[in-house]
């Protein structure tokens, strides 16, 4: 267990480090002169020398990555020349928002796919199976943005419920409720896409997994089927569920951008979106960094919660 | 007394009989609209389709009628020939980028799998090492600051972030392979490595290759789309299913329809290529492929 | 229990029929047989023979779907066949309990051992968390687990097979059930663990007053332990009696071809071990004579026409189904 966590820890440092040099490399795609295209042609003198000073310009490209790397190991990833903030808190204002979201939709992604994957896999090819089936695979075929589109033009528009629309976000701390409003469209959406996912892969295992032997044995000893199902079934049939939940989340952390951006809510994606309209090119580099290396972290712990769910995994 | 068949296995079998599973009608009637659009977008020039940048002042946001099969949009343009000729954009994109993504992957997996040793070792870590990458952020990144964009970039970026999935996949289906005795077999009698990997190996992997190339196209469509939305796809005026919902957002009440044909185009689209995948994948009895 | 009958299981014209795309598959036709309290019977057959479905139709643990039982099982007097899941899950355990064939798939990998046990012991009997923890160590002692309270926290995968048929007849014993079903118990384990897993299923049974059905493949594991055998093929009874009869006064040719064909300490070293030529019958494509008939020497054109019903032989209890039976002992030389 100890040299397999060491091993995942080694490869995490591995992975950050191609994040960081992939990240620096971006700014270096864009054509033409680095300072004029990010500050904008009439950038101040003292402004340039910032951005030298930052990332190094001046110097053989290796030494630009590490001067960069030494600012970002500090917490510095630049300051934005069109908002004049600092990277860093914009980014840190952003992501709660983001967080909120992904944690609202997965509670509700597992609360159904949970116990409607356990209904299908109890008969599979029944009716219940059959119609839950038909229902996820379409499902998998509407894109996100399809999904808010319908939802706006029926829960917004048509139902007028308040706070649900385009540009209403509230934020958590000036009202509780009106921002769980906010956050229900973009988190039924996020939700949408996990369920069927979650729900296709826990019902795939744990039709596997009631054929095993040790279902027929937990059987014999007279327990009853649904603790059978939750106690006996459901954890040996959650690791490519914790898995998919791993890549999914990582996913939603990098692609929540389009609900955020369709209803205008400021988390991380739609800051990106805005810093890739406005060419605010340190802004994009600093989001690209930090989701990055946040979708790797996820990975990384959902690893771990894998390896304590199913003890054989470490132990191979 | 061993190698016996019969009730002891098949009693656990009898719950879910093994069968090969038929592709029946619904899976030729997906095929059929797939090929039939595939046909418009090919021969959009010499159908009798209206020109779908032709601005028609005089009517503008008009519903379904017999001269707009769809309506017109918010420009009068016909919503109906922008949907064929968008086609041309989310097919290109979507099989254009699978076939740099198999193109690619496809030889090193099959490689890979075969060779074994070092040049595997190296060759999985490297590709495992990407697959941690967030595709989509690299994708959004490569693109927003490898101006100016074109329909060609976004398949080069798209395609070249899908390698790592695909070989993933084509190693996985050819070390299921490579151990059956009949390759075995063809390596004791001497085949030529080169032999066995064309025609042995990947007639075997096809079944695999192709359902996961349908639901890889479906997934990079909707990707597409995406970009649309961020203003990252092929720029306006040029039709797209992507850029058409797009447009549609503010004028959602007034003109629903702009919204609800692009938007039922696209799912249809992915839907049929979704289904011909799971389908094909079932007939062939392969595991589910995780994305 | 105070007019219990006094036959523990009594198993009457039982058959289990598998509804499957290549048509009915009759895995276990007509059975019947009765098994005494505290006594152990043997069910013995070549793989695909039926015996595991027979064992597991007995306690009800069939799947629940594509497949058709009829005929009674009588479990200490409570109707098996055609009871509801909620009745059999009363019984299950407390009345009858099952070792499983393969210890390395019949436990929980996931699950520490001693929560396997406690579930038995918490669930079922309604004891407490410390209860049952000092039950389940003591059931750990009871079957031969060497430091319970250290085994009682590990997975299975830490424990060898051994070690593992021991958790589940432990688990098995959970409930003290009257009845226990030990499906192959030392099939998947080492020839040297497995003397000692039956050794200790034949010293529980005596201590704990259980009945027991032993099924197997191999005759040599019943020779000592039971005191009636049931031989079964392609689904069927073919010859039951007390172990002596089936032993010594065999009638059938299927019963002496698994005899010659399982090795024998009384055997000069490097004797070649008869086998039984072809395989068992595909029970999708049965004819109308005897089973066995296609590989059998004696067999005559009525074996392939007409299928032998069990006939009572000279001694009591003793049955076999055969149109050309062996000859009776005083003509045998072994």
């Amino acid at each position: 267990m100890i040299r397999y966590v060491i091993r995942r820890i080694l490869m995490l440092i591995g992975i950050v480090f191609i994040i960081s040099v992939g990240s620096f490399y971006l700014i270096h795609l864009l054509p033409g002169n680095i300072t004029t295209i990010i500050e904008g042609p009439g950038a101040s003198p003292a402004n340039q020398a910032k951005l030298y000073k930052l990332l190094g310009l001046d110097r053989p490209i290796y030494e630009q990555y590490f001067v960069w790397l030494g600012n970002v190991l500090h917490g510095n990833l630049g300051t934005s020349f069109i908002s004049q903030e600092s990277v860093a808190s914009t980014i840190r204002a952003a992501l709660p928002i983001d967080l909120e979201m992904i944690f609202i939709s997965q509670i509700l992604a597992f609360a159904t796919a949970i116990p409607m994957a356990m209904r299908s896999a109890r008969k599979p090819d029944g009716i219940v199976d059959r119609i839950f089936g038909a229902g996820s695979f379409t499902l998998l075929s509407v894109p996100p943005f399809i999904v808010i589109i319908l939802l706006v033009l029926f829960i917004s528009i048509k139902l007028g419920i308040p706070h649900t629309g385009v540009s209403t976000y509230v934020s958590f701390s000036s009202d509780w409720i009106a921002n769980l409003e906010s956050m229900a469209l973009p988190s039924i959406t996020l939700a949408i896409g996990s369920f069927v996912v979650y729900f296709r892969v826990l019902r795939s295992d744990l039709i596997a997994t009631l054929q095993e032997e040790f279902i027929t044995m937990a059987r014999s000893k007279g327990i009853s089927q649904r603790r059978i199902m939750w106690r006996h079934a459901f954890r040996p049939s959650s690791v490519a569920l914790l898995g998919a939940a791993g890549v999914n989340i990582g996913g939603l952390l990098a692609g929540g951008f389009v609900v955020q951006f369709l209803l205008a809510i400021p988390g991380l994606g739609y800051t990106l979106i805005a810093a890739i309209n406005q060419n605010d090119y340190l802004l994009v580099q600093g989001i690209v960094f930090v989701v990055s290396v946040g979708v790797v972290l996820i990975n990384f712990i959902f690893d771990f919660i894998i390896n304590i769910v199913d003890p054989r995994i470490s132990r191979e | 007394m061993s190698n016996v068949i019969i009730p002891e296995e098949q009693a656990s079998i009898v719950e879910r009989p093994e069968k090969k599973a038929p592709l029946g009608p619904l899976f030729w009637l997906c095929v059929g609209w797939i090929a039939l659009n595939f046909l418009g977008a090919i021969f959009a020039n010499v159908l009798p389709l209206q020109n779908p940048l032709y601005q028609d002042y005089s009517s503008i946001n008009v519903g379904p009628s017999l001269h707009h099969l769809f309506g017109t949009d918010d420009i009068g343009r016909d919503i109906f020939s922008r949907i064929v000729y968008g086609s041309r954009v989310s097919i290109a994109v979507g099989f254009g980028a699978m076939l740099i993504g198999f193109g690619i992957g496809t030889p090193l997996g099959m490689l890979a799998a075969y060779r074994r040793g070092r040049f595997d070792t190296i060759m999985t870590s490297f590709m495992y090492i990407l697959l941690a990458f967030p595709a989509i952020i690299a994708t959004i990144a490569v693109l927003s600051f490898w101006t100016p964009r074109s329909l060609l970039k976004i398949i080069i970026v798209i395609g070249f972030a899908s390698v790592p999935l695909v070989y993933r996949v084509i190693r996985t289906a050819t070390l299921a392979v490579s151990t059956k005795d009949y390759i075995v077999a063809a390596k004791v009698q001497g085949a030529t490595d080169r032999r066995i990997l064309l025609k042995e190996l990947l007639p075997n992997i096809a079944p695999i290759g192709v359902s996961f190339l349908l639901i890889g196209v479906a997934t990079v469509i909707a990707l597409e789309g995406t970009l649309a939305f961020l203003g990252l796809s092929v720029s306006p005026p040029t039709p797209s299913w992507g850029n058409m919902i797009n447009e549609s957002r503010t004028v959602l009440q007034v003109n629903p329809w702009l919204a609800i044909f692009p938007s039922l185009a696209l799912c249809l689209f992915l839907l049929s290529l979704n289904f011909i995948g799971d389908r094909l994948r079932n007939h062939f009895d392969v595991a589910e492929v995780k994305l | 229990m105070s007019n219990a009958p006094h036959e523990l299981l009594v198993v009457d014209d039982l058959s289990t029929t598998f509804t499957t795309m290549g048509g009915p598959l009759p895995a276990v036709a007509n059975v019947s047989f009765t098994l005494a309290r505290n006594e152990t019977i043997g069910i013995v057959g070549e793989s695909g023979s039926g015996k595991t479905v027979l064992s597991r139709t007995i306690m009800g643990l069939q799947p629940r779907s594509n497949v058709t039982v009829t005929g009674s099982v009588l479990l200490n007097g409570n109707q098996m066949v055609g009871a509801s899941e909620a009745a059999k899950r009363a019984l299950w355990g407390k009345e009858v309990a099952m070792v499983f064939q393969d210890p390395m798939t019949s436990l929980n990998p996931v699950m520490r051992v001693g929560k396997q046990i406690d579930e038995s012991l918490r669930v079922r009997l309604g004891m407490n968390k410390h209860d049952a923890k000092a039950r389940a160590i003591e059931l750990f002692e009871l079957v031969g687990i060497p430091s319970p309270a250290q085994r009682y926290m590990a997975y299975p995968g830490q424990l060898s097979g051994g070690m593992r048929q021991r958790v589940v007849i432990a688990i098995a014993l959970a409930g003290s059930p009257n009845l226990l079903m030990a499906d192959e118990p030392t099939t998947g384990l080492d020839v040297t663990i497995q003397a000692q897993i039956l050794n200790l299923l034949d010293d529980l049974k005596e201590r704990l007053e259980m009945s027991v059905v032993l099924v197997t493949h191999d005759l040599g594991v019943v020779a000592t332990r039971t005191s009636r055998i049931v031989v079964m093929y392609a689904g069927r009874i073919v010859e039951s009696g007390s172990t002596r009869d089936v032993f010594n006064h065999h009638r059938m040719p299927y019963t002496r071809a698994l005899l010659d064909s399982s090795p024998k300490v009384s055997n000069a070293s490097h004797t070649r071990l008869v086998t039984i030529p072809g395989r068992p019958p595909n029970l999708l494509k049965l004819t109308a004579g005897c089973s066995f008939a296609p590989r059998c020497t004696f067999a005559t054109d009525k074996c392939h026409t007409e299928r032998p019903e069990l006939q009572a032989a000279d001694e009591p209890e003793h049955a076999f189904a055969c149109w050309n039976p062996l000859p009776t002992n005083t003509e045998r030389g072994s």
